[in-house]
């Protein structure tokens, strides 16, 4: 898993692609699914991503006046819950790299009355632009495996949170169970495309889903990636069998 | 599956479709906006912390400081509802309570003065006629099970007090609390009568 190819080049799922072409590549995908994004995501973990998302607001330790980004936000569900909780003097920013699923999550968050302390910004990962030591808390999910440099991200990451503060990086990782592996491959190889033709008529994006999530890192190579760039206290909570994973490391 | 977190979005669920049919509840909930509050239910492994703003969020967080903090048994809390209730079971050491006690009399309020008007509800989906006679068959149906309910219970009182006689008629009990009341005094009176006369002996 993660076999890293030539410095100039990147994994585009199971392909090699050139690095500069990889955000693009991304981008056509996100551009594809956005405007059912929140559908497919339920259809297809059959509602189980609420809970992962919920567990991770459960680990964030936020509260009423912090400053969060929620990088990759895509449609707001994490910016939702953040903007209540940390309420009118708090700030919650809702960053993508792909304006397609930030205008839907924009839409999405104003239809549910979320103004005021929700702001909306069109970033990449890998080069933040925001100042040093800004942020009390970084959440990222789901977003990490489709960086083209994913420890230039999370150096980045590091630089804009506090110190105290904490990052949480929500991803799909490696299953525990050699038996829950196959059953997930098989989902996801031969289900998820077909729905994802069926309903977004694109069954392209959901094999690229399925690759890119057998590429990203397992959960302690990601440890070691957030312990390089500096996040201390370094943990992760396996979810459904490590179908996905909640990281969390601290800026001290 | 993370069962608490699964339990949580329920709860939450429940909480926020009931709260928003009540229109007077925005009204209620206002005072509490920007509040934390953290349930401990002696029934439950995990905390419940409730944060309140335009509507509630359900967190499973034992870490950050909130405006009150109470711990309670799952059958005391039917009681809560009424906020007079608060500082007696807090007396009878059935509520453990640290913080803001507005926060949880406001919270307990908000809850008993919920007014949902179930037949305009269940109108929008089966329309007026078929809404207003389901809402008055089951409250003549409620009515009616309560009714033989307090039968049923003045029946098994009797057959128990006065036919079996299984159980001590209250002015019985009452009697006997008073008689032993009484004995209770005078053991008193009579130890202390008893030592003072013990120490006049030993001063002798």
């Amino acid at each position: 898993m993660n076999q890293q190819p030539e410095s100039n080049q990147t994994h585009f799922g199971y392909k090699t692609v050139d690095k500069d072409s990889k955000a693009s590549m991304v981008a056509g995908v996100f551009h594809s699914v956005a405007a059912k994004y929140d559908l497919m995501n339920d259809l297809l973990s059959m509602g189980i991503h609420r809970i992962w998302k919920r567990f991770t607001i459960d680990c964030s330790g936020v509260r009423a006046g912090h400053r969060v980004l929620d990088l990759a936000g895509g449609t707001g569900d994490l910016a939702a819950k953040f903007s209540r909780l940390v309420g009118e003097k708090g700030q919650v920013v809702l960053a993508d790299i792909n304006d397609s699923m930030l205008k839907v999550g924009r839409d999405k968050l104003r239809d549910k009355g979320i103004v005021g302390n929700v702001e909306y910004v069109q970033a990449n990962a890998e080069c933040l632009p925001f100042p040093d030591n800004h942020f009390d808390l970084i959440t990222i999910a789901f977003g990490l495996r489709n960086v083209t440099d994913k420890d230039k991200a999370l150096a980045s990451m590091f630089r804009v949170l506090k110190p105290g503060g904490r990052l949480l990086v929500l991803e799909f990782s490696k299953p525990e169970i050699e038996a829950l592996s196959k059953a997930y491959d098989l989902y996801s190889f031969h289900v998820l495309p077909k729905v994802g033709q069926l309903v977004v008529g694109d069954a392209e994006s959901y094999q690229y889903l399925a690759e890119s999530i057998r590429m990203h890192p397992d959960q302690d190579t990601l440890k070691g990636m957030m312990e390089t760039v500096g996040f201390e206290q370094v943990t992760y909570h396996n979810l459904t069998g490590g179908i996905v994973a909640l990281h969390r490391g601290f800026k001290f | 599956m993370p069962a608490p977190q699964l339990l949580a979005g329920a709860l939450e669920l429940a909480l926020n479709k009931v709260l928003s049919l009540d229109n007077a509840s925005q009204q209620r909930l206002a005072p509490l906006c920007g509040k934390r509050m953290r349930v401990k239910l002696k029934e439950l492994p995990w905390p419940l912390t409730f944060v309140f703003s335009s509507q509630i969020d359900l967190l499973m967080d034992d870490e950050q400081p909130v405006d009150c903090a109470m711990e309670l048994s799952l059958t005391h809390l039917q009681e809560m509802q009424d906020p007079a209730n608060i500082s007696a079971l807090i007396q009878d050491k059935k509520l453990s309570l640290n913080g803001d006690m507005h926060t949880a009399q406001s919270f307990a309020a908000l809850l008993k003065e919920l007014d949902i008007d179930w037949e305009e509800q269940l109108s929008r989906y089966t329309g007026d006629v078929f809404a207003h006679q389901s809402v008055q068959l089951a409250k003549s149906l409620h009515q009616r099970a309560k009714g033989h309910l307090q039968q049923l219970g003045q029946i098994i009182k009797d057959g128990a007090l006065h036919e079996k006689q299984l159980a001590a008629h209250p002015l019985a009990v009452e009697d006997f609390s008073r008689d032993v009341n009484k004995l209770r005094a005078d053991t008193a009176r009579f130890e202390a009568r008893l030592s003072q006369l013990e120490q006049l002996k030993a001063s002798r």
